[in-house]
């Protein structure tokens, strides 16, 4: 645990250092075993959860609108039409998260957010698939949950 | 923003239930099959369009009005185009829409170019989208859009295509093009933009530093009032514009910030049409006396956002794996009656259920704004 969250510290950058760099001191305080709720959550714990989250979905939105410098620090090639996630899927409209899993139609199967995820960086993106369970996955993941936060859990929905 | 977006409906609310102020003709949903020439003369585009099924159904927005002399013209827009051997697919779309306007018959009198020719508003961006139009013989009419101006402030644009807004008179009709997209608030100067910086925030629909950029801005409103002075009241009037001249979805510039003036100035006029880009969807609406038809992008269709006008018969869902779905051109005729046709290459353009609509499942979908473009630079 400790090492993965200090692994995002050399995404970061200004300000959003400093702010999670004590969100890493705090979560990492607990314990480096998985360990929890060992202590009583403080406003400052959450605090230091809550950062942890946005700073995956800070990540998440600049990979989603096809920032090149977060691209290549994470490794990825999300497309190679010049066209970014965001650009059919505003403020991640229509890429509803919260009806997966579902059968998707595209890929004929049962699927999650993730394997749709890569049918667009592959299909209408033409960039390099990911690995589902990578940071950047994770990070685009969070994006799309996150802009569509109050949106009505509907699984299965087509 | 959502306390923002919601004053903005109630604005919009109080024009939609005025009574008295409609459009003043009855306005009838029709469909028919609209044949290219390519098609009927069985060429290798038309031959293989026929076998596939994809004769373009249309839309027809039939307009009683006052008599006069009708004709028809063409209408593109969004083609977005990248730099050479980035995007062949915006390419490819952009060359069909231009050959199948070319292969109209009988002839357009005129294409409407509506902005967006370009997706950085590189002078390489720009250069090939003027290649490609010269595939288009007839008359050529253009209005910007804010991909095409932002890296140089419109220089480019201007040289090629020429300033605006423009009015002519054809037809029995007056004929207006906007520019909706070139009086955004300075969000570039105190930040010590780059050209790059400046036109990559204005690149993203959802940006939040750009802000309200969409609107005709106090000297073109006047330009609009003193060029309709002398037009009499119960003549059409048709407006091109970038953007949509009502408030549709202001956080995406689905509308000019100023409206409500441009509603004052259109509003004693009886039969005004509005025809928009900038949306990338099939959009109805009609505001006071105005009807607004909303066109297809030739690169990609956008999502419908919250609060998509009762008129609407909203767009089928589209194969996001096919990039020729869910996009095209507009036929449109002038004159006694306005008509839209959309010229969407697949066979149902209209969903007549909800779950065949791309807004079906708006009634789940709650969207939030976006955060890592505030934190500056990136």
């Amino acid at each position: 645990m400790k090492i993965k969250l200090s692994n995002r510290i050399g995404l970061l950058s200004g300000s959003f250092l400093i702010v999670a760099g004590v969100a890493v001191g705090l979560v990492a305080s607990f314990s480096d075993t998985a360990q929890a709720h060992k202590v009583k959550h403080s406003p400052a714990t959450l605090n230091a959860f809550d950062q942890v989250f946005m700073e995956q979905v800070r990540l998440g939105d600049l990979l989603f609108h096809g920032d090149p410098a977060t691209q290549k620090k994470m490794g990825v090639t999300l497309s190679k039409t010049g066209m970014a996630c965001a650009m059919c899927h505003p403020r991640a409209a229509d890429t509803h998260p919260y009806e997966y899993p579902k059968f998707q139609e595209q890929i004929n199967k049962f699927s999650t957010l993730r394997d749709i995820t890569n049918w667009c960086i592959e299909k209408p993106n033409q960039g390099e698939k990911i690995s589902v369970d990578s940071d950047a996955m994770k990070a685009l993941e969070a994006y799309m949950y996150w802009s569509t936060r109050g949106s009505k859990l509907d699984p299965g929905r087509h | 923003m959502p306390n923002e977006i919601d004053k903005g409906r109630r604005d919009l609310d109080k024009v939609l239930r005025n009574p008295v102020k409609r459009p003043d003709s009855s306005v009838s949903l029709t469909r028919r099959t609209f044949l290219q020439r390519s098609l009927v003369t069985g060429t290798a585009l038309g031959a293989g369009a026929a076998s596939l099924g994809l004769l373009p159904l249309v839309n027809t927005i039939d307009v009683a009005q006052a008599a006069g002399e009708s004709f028809r013209f063409a209408w593109v827009s969004d083609t977005h185009l990248y730099g050479p051997g980035v995007n062949e697919r915006f390419v490819d779309k952009t060359v069909k829409a231009f050959k199948e306007i070319q292969g109209m018959s009988p002839s357009a009198d005129f294409m409407i170019f509506g902005g967006d020719l370009a997706q950085k508003g590189r002078q390489d961006e720009l250069q090939l989208g003027s290649d490609l139009l010269k595939e288009v013989k007839i008359k050529k009419l253009f209005i910007p859009g804010e991909h095409d101006w932002y890296l140089d402030m419109g220089a480019e644009w201007e040289k090629r295509f020429g300033g605006s807004p423009w009015s002519m008179d054809h037809k029995g009709v007056r004929i207006i093009g906007l520019n909706t997209i070139g009086h955004a608030p300075d969000y570039w100067t105190a930040k010590k933009m780059s050209p790059e910086e400046r036109m990559g925030h204005m690149e993203a629909l959802d940006g939040t530093v750009a802000g309200a950029w969409a609107g005709l801005g106090r000297p073109q409103l006047k330009w609009l009032s003193d060029n309709l002075a002398g037009w009499p009241k119960d003549k059409p009037i048709i407006v091109f514009s970038h953007n949509p001249l009502y408030n549709y979805y202001a956080p995406w510039n689905f509308w000019v910030r100023d409206w409500q003036e441009v509603q004052e100035i259109l509003g004693p006029y009886s039969n005004v049409t509005n025809v928009h880009g900038h949306t990338h969807q099939v959009l109805y609406n009609e505001i006071g006396t105005m009807r607004s038809i909303g066109m297809l992008a030739t690169s990609w269709p956008w999502p419908y956002a919250p609060g998509v006008p009762n008129l609407t018969t909203p767009m089928v869902r589209v194969d996001p794996g096919d990039h020729f779905d869910g996009v095209g051109w507009g036929s449109l005729t002038g004159g006694d009656r306005v008509e839209n046709e959309y010229m969407m290459w697949r066979k149902d353009i209209f969903a007549t259920a909800q779950a065949d609509s791309g807004a079906g499942d708006e009634g789940n979908q709650v969207l939030n704004e976006r955060i890592a473009d505030k934190q500056w630079p990136y």
